[in-house]
């Protein structure tokens, strides 16, 4: 499975008072993941909106190996499941860049909705097609060392 | 005939949702399947509308057939029994 890579760097808003990272801001960076993922094939939130859909986020796992410390380059991995039901399962991980050291991993997933908040049980015939090149380039090789 | 199907549903639900602690008996037939009855999540239809298209070809396409389809085992295998007709 290949994962997408974006990179950020600690901002002082985001230490907590041990001068480490707050758990909460992980989930955020996985959204900066997403976000980075899903912009290079057009399936941003107003994507899915413009064709009908929205996909709220219904499950957060994080777990929690190494603290990050200010100013730390950080590195986002994401990636997403080819799905087996109708939903999305994204998979991130979060590594401190100068040694590559894994801080956290975590699992998200996004259930599809139509506009008036009818719940999918079947992915659509033209998401699936949109969606398909987004699952060709994760399932080519992992070009991430 | 009826009862095989609402027993072997009962037995679908529990595999498919790795339900360890519960029993085919613990589900009753006329019983809420979500919510405060078998206590059943939106995730967790996903996952039993592949396996019972899979197993009867039977098609939920949405929280619309959803919510009345999976109001308990009886519903379930009614919409089974209407639907598999229909596709034979």
């Amino acid at each position: 499975m290949r994962y997408d890579e974006t990179e950020i760097k600690v901002r002082f808003n985001e230490v907590d008072s041990w001068g480490i990272v707050w758990h909460g801001h992980y989930i955020a960076w996985f959204e900066v993941g997403r976000m980075a993922l899903l912009g290079r094939f057009n399936l941003l939130p107003q994507d899915f909106t413009q064709m009908g859909y929205v996909a709220p986020v219904v499950e957060v796992k994080c777990f929690f190996k190494e603290p990050a410390r200010m100013d730390e380059e950080i590195l986002i991995r994401t990636s997403v499941l080819q799905p087996t039901k109708a939903a999305l399962t994204f998979h991130f991980q979060i590594l401190r860049k100068k040694d590559g050291k894994l801080l956290a991993t975590g699992e998200e997933t996004q259930v599809l909705l139509t506009l008036d908040g009818r719940m999918l049980y079947i992915i659509p015939q033209d998401l699936r097609e949109k969606l398909k090149p987004l699952f060709d380039y994760l399932e080519e090789p992992d070009s991430v060392a | 005939m009826a009862d095989n199907l609402v027993g072997e549903l009962k037995k679908l639900i529990i595999e498919t949702l790795k339900l360890e602690e519960i029993s085919p008996e613990d589900i009753e037939d006329d019983g809420r399947l979500f919510g405060d009855g078998l206590g059943l999540d939106s995730i967790d239809a996903l996952e039993l509308v592949v396996a019972l298209e899979k197993k009867y070809g039977v098609v939920i396409p949405d929280s619309e057939v959803g919510e009345r389809v999976f109001r308990s085992v009886n519903t379930l295998a009614q919409f089974v029994r209407e639907n598999q007709i229909k596709n034979a």
